[in-house]
């Protein structure tokens, strides 16, 4: 069976948004890719083969070597969500900004002008 | 690679706010149970706080009662509280996050700086998803609300 796979499992570990960051630039080979790391070739083989199943990196055969090269648009949709989480903290802060409000008005009456 | 500057970068949230209100009324609508009862949790919450021991290792149990009639478990730990200055906090319930609120006073205003950590970045992803999920689905019940709204205008 084969695992699912979606983009905030790829960005949630730190080898896999190195390689991102790496080859968001330009492309690079796999290989260069794994000497630029200290863990095996297997398992940045792993991380990109994960990469490539949330379609975060594409692989372009180059004569002998195999080119990574990114795919950004889904981290825009990663922001977008993480920007909708950050609305719930505001309107935390909103809510707290109206009841001081309330809370002055009781308290010393009218805002001054 | 990118230096180690800011290795919590992919797991935080920062936001800062500048309140129309004295540093001592912040903080004690901040610190005290009556008061953040009345803006803590999203829209549509009502909230009951059964412990509120602001000091350094007091504990912090609050209900958030959902607009579904859900309840929602939030218990935290006060870890540092320094007067009119800062408050951390860990949330001890799920999600994990350390909470630091720094409060600065500015003339009659008072500036606020709320920083989350989450544990690591899979639980702050598993959150945004979750929350993404959860705010998809409101809208579509807004959405069907909206909907029904249309068509009891329309048998009028």
């Amino acid at each position: 069976m084969k695992a699912r796979r979606d983009v905030y499992q790829a960005i949630a570990d730190p080898t896999r948004r190195a390689i991102i960051h790496m080859i968001a630039a330009q492309p690079q080979n796999v290989n260069a890719i794994a000497e630029k790391f200290d863990v095996t070739r297997q398992a940045i083989s792993l991380h990109v083969k994960i990469l490539t199943d949330c379609g975060l990196i594409v692989i372009k055969q180059r004569g002998r070597d195999r080119f990574c090269e990114a795919q950004l648009d889904q981290l825009g949709e990663v922001a977008n969500w993480v920007a909708q989480y950050r609305q719930h903290w505001e309107s935390k802060l909103d809510a707290m900004e109206n009841y001081l409000e309330k809370l002055k008005k009781e308290r010393y009456g009218k805002p001054k002008k | 690679m990118e230096s180690q500057k800011s290795n919590t970068q992919d797991r935080e949230l920062i936001l800062t706010r500048k309140l129309n209100a004295p540093i001592e009324l912040v903080w004690e609508v901040w610190t005290e149970p009556e008061h953040i009862a009345n803006w803590w949790g999203p829209n549509g919450f009502t909230n009951t706080i059964s412990t509120m021991d602001v000091r350094a290792g007091g504990a912090w149990n609050l209900v958030m009662h959902g607009p579904d009639g859900k309840d929602y478990d939030n218990r935290s730990i006060f870890k540092e509280i320094i007067l009119h200055k800062k408050i951390v906090y860990e949330h001890i319930s799920y999600p994990r996050i350390l909470a630091t609120i720094d409060f600065e006073a500015q003339g009659d205003q008072t500036l606020i700086t709320w920083h989350m950590l989450f544990d690591s970045a899979e639980e702050f992803m598993a959150v945004v998803k979750a929350h993404n999920a959860k705010e998809g689905q409101k809208q579509n019940v807004e959405k069907l609300a909206a909907y029904l709204e249309g068509l009891h205008e329309q048998h009028r």
